[in-house]
């Protein structure tokens, strides 16, 4: 198994995406934000591609999104702008933070795409209501991609298309297992590598994939020393090239909670005679984003679960600049996992980092969690 | 047994050689762009004899190849403080370029906090702002402490905070006030980034800045606490690269 293989994926999306619409004659649609039921659009044949940063100045965002809106927001709308999703047919939201809904609406005035849909989805995912709200919203979905795409869609190709999704997410959480090897056989870079690559190509190729990597996994010895276990927990990241070197430093990002990893597929869907209700218990009972966890704080103590079923001596804590949602939970997030001997340390990620002055502080904080080892 | 510690900082190099656990040489060189000619130079001045070991620190602590280890200036500024100041338990260090916050105990950093945004919480700041003024970086301090009257200032960033001073000059405001304006504002950046950590007393204050002693006393006000400023000061760091260079024998 070539290890590589997710990281070429992901570094050639727009490749894959081209050529995949080649092959199959089908239609692409990105999507916005970890709640977009990716289950009816490959039910209808459609491929979704998670439109991820490109970590490249995003100057030209000026006009359409607003300077201190968060970088991932910027950069996003920066690619439409220079034609990099031009293949795309359309772009689902399902309803998150002001910053990416900025970036949606703007979308539509540069970027060629036919059928772009808001899916409203409740911002309070603990209500009592909020299956019963869901699942209206997903038939309200189901129908207009129906109508965009000219013909229904089967109960059974939806329940096909789940199988194949929950498929996807047993198999990475299975991965993600093996990190809690006190030597774990693939580094934090790889793991995040498999994980996006998954959200831009056909989830049944990558299922054939993962089910490859999992078998050469269990076998792998990795050469080099784990060093410090680290968990990074934030909003979306697809930041390779910072796990990357952060990983040169002497640690291992040993397990996320990131929008782009554990929050997109952790749990599974339940079993329900009506489908667009097992989806939204789905959707409803994932790990949830700061933007939906009201009233009670529920991510901190599921951070706090991950942590310590992953064994790890320290987290970054990454932010988004100027991303609200974030900035609300990290104090909640900091105070818990100090109070358990977990230190943190905060960074703030804009489009591209500036790495010099982040190495210094994670060198800092791994000399810290090394003597404290010690002690 | 001679082990030695080299601090590569921005604006200067330090080098500190420790003796069976004392200071045995020290001195100080303006970092030029060789930096690794300032390096020897200052060993030479420092070292009176045959050095063992050298433990390299600071931004440009790759520059020094023999180094045996390079940890970050936080590990070693928690290493200084305790030989120097054992009973601090925070240490704020604001030198030319980055302001920092650690807290300590035992001679290790248990969590610290850094500015890193803008030069606003440095001390450039304060050169640029008394180029600004036209007066003596050294004078700074002592003219801001004759002033009677606040003027606020809102130093996020010192380009703004620049233009902030050119407006107060062209409204005649007197230039003590202006000093101490600048010195306030900057106080209460390395405030607030002190205060992402707790305040924990006793609190020592080291790097350059630390002799500017209108910000000495705008940080107390701020942060509502004494400060100590320990002999030696900007020798910090490297003397807790020293004392990490003693224990590699
Ligand atoms: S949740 Fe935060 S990072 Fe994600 S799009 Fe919104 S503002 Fe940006």
């Amino acid at each position: 198994m070539d290890f590589e293989t997710f990281r070429r994926h992901g570094r050639g999306r727009h490749d894959y995406a081209r050529d995949w619409k080649k092959r199959t004659g089908g239609k692409v649609v990105g999507t916005f934000c970890t709640y977009v039921p990716e289950e009816i659009l490959a039910a209808g044949g459609v491929l979704p591609v998670r439109i991820l940063g490109s970590h490249e100045p995003a100057d030209d965002a000026e006009p359409y999104v607003f300077g201190m809106f968060c970088p991932f927001s910027r950069d996003c709308i920066s690619q439409a702008i220079r034609g990099r999703y031009d293949y795309l047919d359309g772009t689902v939201l399902a309803q998150t933070c002001l910053h990416i809904r900025n970036t949606f609406w703007s979308w539509q005035k540069v970027n060629p795409g036919r059928f772009h849909y808001y899916m409203c989805f409740p911002i309070k995912v603990q209500s009592p209501r909020a299956v019963d709200y869901a699942t209206g919203e997903m038939r309200a979905f189901r129908a207009a991609f129906e109508k965009w795409l000219g013909r229904p869609l089967a109960d059974a190709q939806i329940r096909d298309a789940i199988r194949v999704c929950d498929e996807n997410r047993a198999l990475l959480e299975e991965i993600y297992g093996l990190r809690k090897d006190p030597h774990p056989p693939l580094t934090g870079r790889e793991a995040m590598e498999m994980v996006l690559a998954g959200q831009l190509m056909d989830k049944r190729e990558h299922n054939q994939l993962l089910r490859q990597a999992l078998a050469a996994l269990r076998t792998r010895r990795l050469e080099r020393d784990p060093g410090v276990r680290l968990m990074i927990v934030g909003s979306e990241d697809d930041d390779t090239e910072f796990i990357g070197t952060t990983e040169e430093l002497g640690c291992t990002i040993v397990v996320d909670e990131h929008c782009t990893g554990t929050r997109y597929f952790l749990n599974r869907t339940p079993d329900d005679p009506d489908p667009m209700r097992a989806l939204a218990r789905r959707y409803v009972g994932k790990p949830p984003c700061p933007s939906r966890d009201w009233d009670a704080r529920t991510r901190t103590d599921r951070t706090l679960q991950l942590a310590r079923d992953y064994n790890v001596q320290g987290a970054l804590l990454v932010q988004q600049k100027f991303c609200d949602p974030h900035e609300l939970d990290i104090p909640a997030i900091k105070s818990t996992l100090e109070r358990n001997g977990i230190p943190t340390l905060f960074l703030e990620f804009d489009v591209t980092i500036p790495f010099g002055q982040f190495r210094t502080r994670i060198e800092a904080f791994l000399e810290m969690i090394r003597a404290e080892a010690l002690f | 047994m001679l082990s030695c510690g080299i601090d590569v900082g921005a604006r200067t190099v330090k080098v500190v050689v420790l003796e069976n656990g004392r200071i045995r040489g020290r001195a100080i060189r303006v970092a030029g762009l060789q930096v690794e000619d300032d390096v020897a130079a200052a060993l030479k001045e420092a070292a009176a004899g045959e050095v063992r070991t050298i433990v390299a620190t600071g931004s440009g602590r790759e520059a020094v190849k023999e180094a045996r280890q390079r940890p970050t200036g936080i590990t070693c500024a928690a290493r200084g403080i305790h030989f120097l100041l054992p009973e601090a338990r925070m240490v704020i260090d604001v030198g030319a370029e980055e302001g920092r916050a650690i807290q300590c105990e035992g001679g290790r950093a248990l969590n610290f906090a850094v500015n890193e945004k803008c030069a606003a919480g440095a001390g450039t700041f304060i050169e640029t702002m008394s180029r600004t003024l036209e007066i003596a970086v050294d004078g700074f301090g002592p003219l801001a402490l004759q002033s009677t009257k606040l003027v606020p200032m809102n130093a996020q960033c010192a380009v703004f905070a620049e233009s902030e001073v050119v407006s107060l000059i062209h409204e005649k405001t007197p230039k003590q006030d202006i000093a101490r304006a600048v010195c306030d504002a900057m106080a209460g950046r390395i405030g607030s980034m002190c205060r992402r950590l707790a305040i924990t007393p006793p609190v020592a204050l080291v790097g350059g800045v630390a002799k500017n002693t209108a910000f000495v006393r705008a940080l107390e006000n701020d942060l509502k606490t004494d400060l100590t400023i320990p002999p030696d000061a900007e020798y910090v760091s490297a003397i807790g690269a020293a004392l990490i260079a003693a224990e590699e024998h």
